[in-house]
């Protein structure tokens, strides 16, 4: 997959750059308005990762020139502006998603494989990982045929694995996703531990390999052993 | 004390002095003039015993009118000094001859003089009643009074119905000042008056709150710009912690420290949207105002913290009735999930938490600690229960945003429970 980072702030691009590489993407980044521009005229992307805050250049233009030449790439804003008329503006003109700033990247690969997924299957809506298949429309997933049934939260935290296969997903990243950044419950994520046990006992009592690995303390891990 | 009552006070005690004194002096100047005039009389009449006793030699004979006595006595030569003086006169009653008494006295005026007839020496007393002048005296000194009173009572009048008017002009630039409130965009308007104070008071009044709003403006959009510029590192040590977590090969020592800069980092990153939510809250930018069911919202709510319920035992008592309301949905939900965190926070494992829903009013008890909380306290900035992670400002942020939605959001502590109450 192909992946355009236009971002300003050079730590943050270099971490996004650096997630999103190792699984067998190819990243390529822009630090400016018109360098974002001259890149998005040359050449197509799946997913655009658009900071609309740029020094030289405000990125909700770059937007509306894709969408001019009705180009086809996804486009996911990251917005330190967390206000309602800025995302619906943003969502208006055809982004289609809008984080803000501060996020974890397991939070943004998660949303960027949503658009991937959106954009490449072109609604097909079936989601294969080894020998789960998950289909995302009925929301219901399979083990080998086995159908295993899964609650509304857990559903949502094994797709969040699967996107984020082969990372280290921290607690806080995980508790953030489920319950949003509303929930300030003071680090106390004990009530995830009983998430995860019950996603592994399901998968697993239907003849699935136990993915799910906890990662020092600090979050899990999904991937094969 | 009122302006009014003062200034009356003032005024009547003044009027009365100035009065008192005028009248004074008044009495005097009048029964000045009008002894003088007696004594103009007494002269006259002594004038006529002199021109009597010239032409005829001896002393006229004395009689008496109702306001007038002359007495002759025989005096040794040279020993009668001539002068005014007052005494009292007798009036003899013509009525009571023969009464005890037979008459009153009255106040007169009296002239001593003396005269020679012949060889012999003679003192001259002539007495003449002033009791029509002191009637004279008294009659002016009651109109006088008449008209003090006449006066002042007009005074009374004039200065309750023309001073309430003159001072409208303050009342209503007091009003203004009352309903001032250093965040809204209402602006202190120009009161109409001629009277050049209340138009400088005024405008004084007006430029203090347009330079008391200006600062406050420029404080808040600091505070703004403050925060927002915090969210690009806090989004970088983010990152970067997710970066590094993904090196592997930790020591429990290393991978409790970097659970410790993830709780730290969520932290700061909580204040600061709590901060920025604050700003924009006060400063009124959200605007998706729909109609919501609270009912169906508290619901969805409390299906989110179910995990959380059930990881400290806690038992939720859950009575709702439903109840729609015109409000930001976005702070709606902020406003519940504040509330209901607090409520989780602040409980102990196996307590109880009892939500109830009716059209007047949103109560959230919880078990919790045994002390009383201070209402004022609990709802200022960064006042935090000691041990409390949360960022110090839910609650301010729950009343802003009940002031913001014209509800009413209150505190007790009954019977174990803290409670806090929503009015709508």
């Amino acid at each position: 997959m192909k992946i355009l980072i236009i971002e300003d702030e050079e730590g943050l691009r270099e971490s996004i750059e650096e997630y999103f590489t190792e699984s067998g993407n190819i990243c390529e980044t822009a630090d400016s308005y018109q360098s974002a521009l001259s890149k998005v005229n040359l050449y197509r992307y799946d997913c655009i990762l658009l900071d609309i805050t740029l020094p030289d250049g405000n990125g909700i233009n770059i937007l509306k020139s894709l969408k001019e030449n009705n180009h086809p790439d996804g486009v996911l804003i990251i917005s330190a502006k967390n206000s309602l008329d800025d995302r619906l503006e943003g969502l208006n003109i055809g982004a289609d998603d809008y984080l803000v700033k501060p996020f974890h990247l397991s939070e943004l690969k998660a949303r960027v494989s949503a658009i991937i997924r959106r954009k490449s299957y072109n609604g097909s809506n079936l989601l294969v990982f080894n020998e789960i298949t998950i289909d995302l429309m009925a929301k219901e997933v399979k083990v080998d045929k086995t159908p295993v049934k899964f609650t509304r939260k857990e559903f949502a935290l094994l797709l969040y694995f699967i996107a984020n296969k082969g990372k280290v997903v921290s607690k806080n990243a995980i508790a953030e996703h489920l319950w949003g950044d509303g929930i300030d419950m003071a680090n106390n994520f004990d009530f995830i531990y009983s998430h995860i046990k019950n996603i592994r006992k399901k998968l697993m009592e239907a003849g699935c390999t136990d993915y799910i690995q906890a990662a020092y303390g600090m979050g899990y891990k999904f991937s094969a052993p | 004390m009122k302006l009014l009552t003062t200034y009356n006070r003032v005024n009547l005690a003044t009027t009365i002095i100035v009065m008192l004194i005028t009248g004074i002096i008044y009495y005097q100047a009048i029964s000045y003039i009008l002894t003088g005039q007696k004594d103009k009389d007494l002269v006259v009449e002594e004038q006529e015993i002199f021109d009597y006793v010239k032409l005829n030699h001896e002393l006229p004979q004395t009689f008496e009118s109702n306001d007038q006595q002359i007495t002759f006595y025989t005096a040794v030569p040279g020993s009668i000094q001539r002068e005014f003086f007052n005494t009292q006169y007798f009036e003899k009653d013509e009525g009571h001859r023969h009464h005890r008494h037979g008459g009153e006295y009255e106040s007169g005026r009296g002239l001593i003089s003396s005269v020679t007839v012949g060889d012999k020496y003679y003192k001259i007393q002539i007495i003449e009643s002033k009791v029509e002048t002191e009637d004279l005296i008294r009659l002016i000194f009651f109109i006088t009074i008449g008209l003090i009173l006449f006066l002042l009572l007009i005074l009374l009048l004039t200065n309750r119905l023309i001073l309430n008017r003159l001072w409208q002009p303050f009342y209503n630039i007091m009003g203004e000042l009352r309903l001032f409130n250093i965040a809204d965009t209402h602006e202190i308007p120009s009161v109409p008056t001629t009277i050049d104070e209340f138009k400088e008071l005024n405008t004084t009044v007006a430029e203090m709150a347009a330079r008391a709003k200006h600062d406050y403006q420029d404080l808040k959009v600091f505070t703004e710009n403050a925060s927002h510029e915090l969210l690009t590192p806090i989004a970088v040590i983010n990152s970067k912690l997710d970066t590094l977590i993904q090196t592997e090969n930790f020591s429990d020592r290393q991978s409790n420290l970097l659970n410790d800069l993830y709780g730290a980092v969520s932290r700061l990153n909580r204040l600061n949207q709590s901060l920025l939510l604050l700003v924009k809250i006060e400063n009124r930018l959200l605007h998706d105002k729909q109609q919501i069911n609270l009912r169906e919202l508290l619901e969805e709510m409390l299906s989110q913290f179910e995990e959380i319920f059930n990881d400290k035992n806690l038992n939720l008592v859950v009575n709702l009735e439903d109840k729609e309301v015109n409000a930001s949905r976005y702070l709606a939900e902020i406003l519940l999930s504040n509330l209901i965190s607090n409520a989780i926070r602040h409980n102990y494992n196996g307590g109880e938490i009892v939500i109830r829903l009716t059209s007047q009013s949103l109560v959230i008890k919880n078990t919790g600690g045994p002390e009383q909380l201070e209402e004022e306290k609990i709802f200022t900035r960064f006042h935090k229960s000691s041990g409390s992670e949360g960022s110090g400002l839910g609650l301010t942020i729950s009343r802003q945003i009940c002031e913001n939605f014209g509800f009413r959001l209150e505190y007790l502590f009954e019977d174990k429970f803290h409670v806090f109450v929503v009015e709508f």
